[in-house]
């Protein structure tokens, strides 16, 4: 996206300390007495997960817990494989998800900009019928939008996934909640040397949105990858059924073996895991990299 | 940021593509119809418990052999699922030709004419023989005096019990003739908290899973759920308190394990693995067993030593308005499919219990008890099937009502008087509100 | 600064740069709103044809609702909890985690991992971790001589539940939209405040914290929308059990619509909660507009 070498660290906010006011050090820093629990909590449910899916159905009900399975039943994750057509469902959440998040990312920073920095009129007012979108809950206005999908001939198909998540209110929201942060005079310079709005946007306010950019990415992709009730209601071909949609509706009533659903669970999750590990460098990156301040 | 135009374009591309694809596929004046049936009660193979998807596709296939008139696209749509995905169809004419339905939606599905009225077919038909299902079948079938399904599948309740444990408690197996002070004392004895170990599993979310299980009590007490034009409740009668005593006697003893998320398959996994004594359940729930040394037994009685009745949960084949020439496709296959032939052949190849009452005297029939051991007191069982539960659109109100206060008890925020007597007032409100 | 605006060519281009999500917007969601908005004022089931009007009586029906009035009590419940508890959860977190020490990417890595698993994945995954009978943390609990507890399965318990494990999923999400927006506090404030003798937490307080307005502001109008929307937890875990200790509103008219064929009560019930939803992201804004700073 943007020149120059990425930082993965940040560099902290605060400066350390200087040495005479801290007085005696510990062998290591404070924050790992705050840090290593938290991280511990966080990651209980998901070990928990992933030990869960390779137990026999008896372990996951055994108490005390089994925390060593008997062996490492791997194969419970290719009994979910035969399951289901799952490479078929990964390839339509793949196609759905990426066309969501790059409509989003542009469609959103557009409008997100002129919301943040032009003043035009009726902005206001469009912005916050904008953001009353995100305020009713989708299970009420499922059905109209049902209608206005089938009316666009879309039912049934990928396209009825992907246009209605082209573009959102919360990445149109968040853009111009970070659009704003960023310090105005760069642009002002730009537009003295007579800069056009959309090169400023693409030359100047991108390049520093990074942060936002994969934030929204990975948000939108998310709720693509998760979605469940819109697929439901518009999907009925199980060719055209994304990840989620399957894997919740071949869940029967009275058949749910914890050992395999959390082995579909770790399946479903990894993809999202990996792209997420992908991304993450995007998320913080120090600000030595724009090289445009002062 | 080429880049990004590129995506675009690829998006617009893929858009494109994916819209042309869609289109609703009806009858053209000169192929065969196009039929689209939506089936979900167990999903497609390989997945191990698809006997009804194969025994269903099997049938299919034979009937689309003999009229090649007729194309069948059978979806697999989860049950549970199958109402919230059908009013946005209904509402867009995407609705498919034949689906199954719970027989507790037939009541909401009687307001849209685009439900095939079947009450004519069947009349004029003496050969389809309506008489032949069973009477709870054809009540849960007919909603304002239409007949607007044709029974798909019936089951009913029966205690399942593990014999293991009967036999470590020294306590002898249920007999037919067995009460419900019998079965109390039995899950008391049968529950050892150091072990895990409970008299009875109850489903307690409250929902229709709660309810029906109660209900068949209500009935075995005397009692009856509302008053016969369904206008008034009559569950908080003395028989009603005395439905529920026993569940209040087993609560406060600790003996169950209440199941607060019943669809998610706890109750039947802790069964499987000898932690409950005995589960009120379905005939569908045996093959979740395989580990467990188990026995079914009919319901137990209240003061009438002869009431074992039992409730029945039908489900039904319900046929869309696409058209007449669709309808009438429709009609001949729905009439093929429970046609005692099929009913028969259906049955021996899932377990399922026959849905019509001449299939028990069928040649083809026999050898059934030996192959799907246990189901045998489940097709006996439905001569205690008596009662059906009232087919109006208020009912799954008056069901949540009687959710909570059967919840309520179990949970010992209430007495059963009082929690029924709640209930009631808040079912009569919503039963005096005109439809 | 002297830039000079034409007006009139700042009106052309702000629409057309806004046009495009704007009209995907308005097609997919206004024009939604606005036609179940009509329902609200019907009797239907979703499934009748020519559902009759029936005026204000779904609005009217709803005073005298006490199902709705506690579902109302949950939903604020909810919120109260989990909108402080996630947002102010996550600037700690976001302060602890921006700096350079030992580990730190692991740190990050296992804040961050919860974001990825879905509603339905970590709804499972808490339902076997809080199971009363079998589950982990009862066991953690009689480790250290408490519980067991009943979590999902005991009234009092399960709402808290859902506020625990909806603070696990979310809290990563937070901190990355934090994180994000510490990357743009200028480093030279910092340092010169330093150089001025400010202590941590008065460099925090009045140097960090108001460069972060942006960033709370919209995570505290988001959490917010979410979590009065609460959902597909309650529809994976308890149904709204047990004995409606977790009936929200939003999953009491889901099911009032979908179950129950309800469905024009269920859109008044809607647009109760829309409004409730509006006023009070207009008053966050507001508030926010007076304590936020932006830089432009």
């Amino acid at each position: 996206m943007s020149e120059g070498t990425i930082v993965e660290q940040a560099r902290p906010l605060e400066l350390q300390a200087a040495p005479g006011r801290r007085g005696r050090r510990l062998p290591f820093s404070p924050w790992h007495l705050v840090l290593f629990p938290t991280m511990l909590i966080m990651l209980v449910p998901l070990l928990w997960m992933l030990v869960t899916s390779v137990q026999t159905l008896n372990e996951t009900r055994h108490f005390p817990p089994v925390f060593v399975p008997s062996r490492v039943h791997l194969e419970n994750y290719t009994q979910v494989l035969r399951m289901a057509p799952f490479s078929r469902w990964f390839l339509n959440t793949l196609i759905v998800t990426t066309a969501s998040v790059a409509g989003n990312l542009l469609f959103c920073s557009l409008a997100g900009y002129a919301f943040a920095r032009i003043k035009f009129f009726g902005r206001e007012v469009v912005f916050l019928l904008v953001l009353a979108t995100l305020m009713i809950p989708f299970q009420v206005v499922m059905i109209p939008t049902f209608l206005i999908v089938k009316r666009l001939g879309m039912i049934d198909t990928l396209g009825a996934l992907i246009v209605p998540n082209l573009a959102g209110a919360f990445g149109v929201f968040l853009l111009r909640q970070f659009f704003r942060t960023l310090p105005i005079e760069l642009e002002e310079a730009a537009r003295i040397d007579g800069a056009s709005r959309i090169g400023i946007l693409f030359k100047i306010v991108l390049p520093l949105s990074a942060p936002a950019l994969a934030t929204l990415a990975v948000v939108t992709f998310m709720w693509t990858w998760n979605d469940f009730l819109w697929p439901l209601i518009t999907i009925y071909n199980e060719h055209n059924m994304t990840l989620q949609l399957g894997l919740t509706t071949f869940q029967g009533a009275h058949q749910t073996n914890t050992n395999l659903l959390m082995a579909a669970n770790v399946m479903s999750m990894l993809p999202v895991l990996l792209l997420f590990f992908a991304a993450q460098r995007y998320f913080i990156r120090g600000i030595a990299t724009s090289g445009l301040k002062g | 940021m080429r880049r990004s135009l590129f995506v675009l374009t690829v998006v617009v591309a893929m858009v494109g593509a994916a819209c042309t694809g869609g289109g609703n596929q009806g009858a053209t004046p000169t192929g065969p119809v196009e039929l689209v049936m939506w089936m979900g009660y167990t999903p497609p193979p390989p997945v191990s418990q698809s006997l009804e998807y194969i025994s269903l596709k099997k049938l299919v296939g034979e009937f689309t052999k003999t009229h090649p008139d007729i194309r069948i696209t059978v979806r697999y749509t989860n049950n549970d699922n199958s109402l919230i995905k059908l009013k946005p169809a209904l509402q867009g004419n995407k609705q498919p030709d034949i689906t199954y339905q719970y027989g507790t939606n037939i009541a909401q599905l009687a307001g849209t004419p685009k439900v095939v009225d079947l009450t004519d077919r069947i009349n004029s038909d003496a050969s389809f023989d309506w008489n032949d299902f069973w009477p709870g079948e054809r009540t849960a079938a007919t909603a304002g005096g239409k007949v607007l399904g044709v029974p798909a599948l019936v089951d009913n309740l029966a205690v399942v019990y593990n014999k293991d444990l009967f036999a470590h408690a020294g306590l002898p197996e249920p007999t037919a003739e067995w009460t419900w002070d019998d079965l109390v004392n039995a899950a008391i004895k049968l529950t050892d908290p150091a072990k895990k170990q409970w008299g009875l599993a109850f489903p307690a979310d409250g929902s229709e899973t709660t309810v029906w299980e109660y209900e068949a009590m209500l009935w075995e007490a005397g009692g009856d759920i509302l008053n016969a034009d369904n206008t008034k409740a009559l569950f908080n009668s003395p028989a009603g308190v005395t439905a529920l005593t026993p569940l209040q006697r087993m609560a406060q003893a600790n003996a169950l394990l209440l199941d607060f998320n019943p669809d998610a398959g706890k109750s039947e996994n802790l069964f499987n693995s000898g932690n409950i004594g005995m589960i009120i359940t379905g005939p569908w729930d045996l093959a979740a067993f395989p580990k467990a040394n188990y026995g079914v037994q009919i319901m137990p009685s209240f003061d009438d030593p002869t009431n074992h009745q039992t409730i029945a949960g039908p489900d039904n084949w319900v046929i869309f308005d696409n058209g007449p020439t669709r309808v009438n496709a429709a009609w001949e296959f729905v009439k093929w499919f429970t046609a005692p032939e099929q009913v028969v052949r259906n049955s021996m190849a899932t377990g399922d219990l026959p849905t019509r009452a001449s299939v028990e005297k069928l040649p083809a029939f026999q050898g059934f008890d030996e192959k799907y051991p246990g189901v045998g007191t489940f097709v006996s069982n439905l001569q205690n099937v008596v009662k059906a539960r009232p087919t109006i659109t208020a009912y799954p109100d008056v069901s949540a009502a009687l959710g909570q206060a059967v919840v309520k008890v179990l949970l010992g925020k209430a007495d059963p008087k009082t929690a029924l007597d709640q209930a009631a007032e808040e079912a009569n409100g919503i039963l005096a509100v005109p439809t | 600064m002297g830039v000079r605006r034409a007006l009139r060519s700042d009106h052309a281009v702000g629409w057309a740069l806004a046009f495009p999500a704007v009209f995907l917007i308005t097609v997919f969601g206004l024009v939604p709103i606005v036609w179940s908005f009509v329902l609200s004022f019907q009797k239907t089931n979703l499934i009748a044809p020519n559902p009759p009007f029936v005026g204000l009586a779904n609005y009217r029906a709803l005073a005298k609702d006490p199902v709705f009035r506690l579902s109302v009590v949950h939903s604020l419940i909810y919120t109260a909890l989990f909108v402080p508890l996630s947002v102010g959860g996550a600037l700690a977190l976001a302060m602890a985690l921006n700096r350079k020490i030992h580990g730190i990417r692991l740190y990050r890595t296992a804040v961050f991992v919860p974001v990825v698993a879905s509603t339905i994945a970590t709804a499972i995954m808490f339902l076997v971790l809080f199971d009363k009978n079998f589950g982990l943390a009862n066991w953690a609990l009689e480790k250290v001589g408490l519980g067991p507890f009943g979590f999902f399965e005991s009234v009092d318990g399960a709402l808290y539940s859902i506020v625990a494990m909806t603070v696990w999923g979310w809290l990563g999400f937070d901190v990355i939209i934090y994180l994000a927006a510490l990357q743009g506090v200028p480093q030279e404030l910092i340092e010169a405040a330093a150089i001025d003798g400010a202590g941590r937490w008065s460099l925090f307080r009045n140097v960090t914290l108001p460069l972060l307005g942006p960033a709370t502001l919209f995570l505290v109008v988001w959490s917010t929308i979410n979590a009065l929307q609460l959902f597909d937890e309650v529809y994976f875990l308890t149904r709204g059990g047990p004995l409606r200790a977790t009936y929200v509103v939003v999953y009491y008219l889901f099911d009032l619509a979908f179950q129950r064929g309800i469905a024009g009560y269920a859109a008044a019930i809607a647009y109760v909660l829309f409004l409730a939803i509006l006023a009070l992201t207009i008053v966050q804004l507001w508030v926010g507009k007076k304590v936020v700073y932006y830089s432009s």
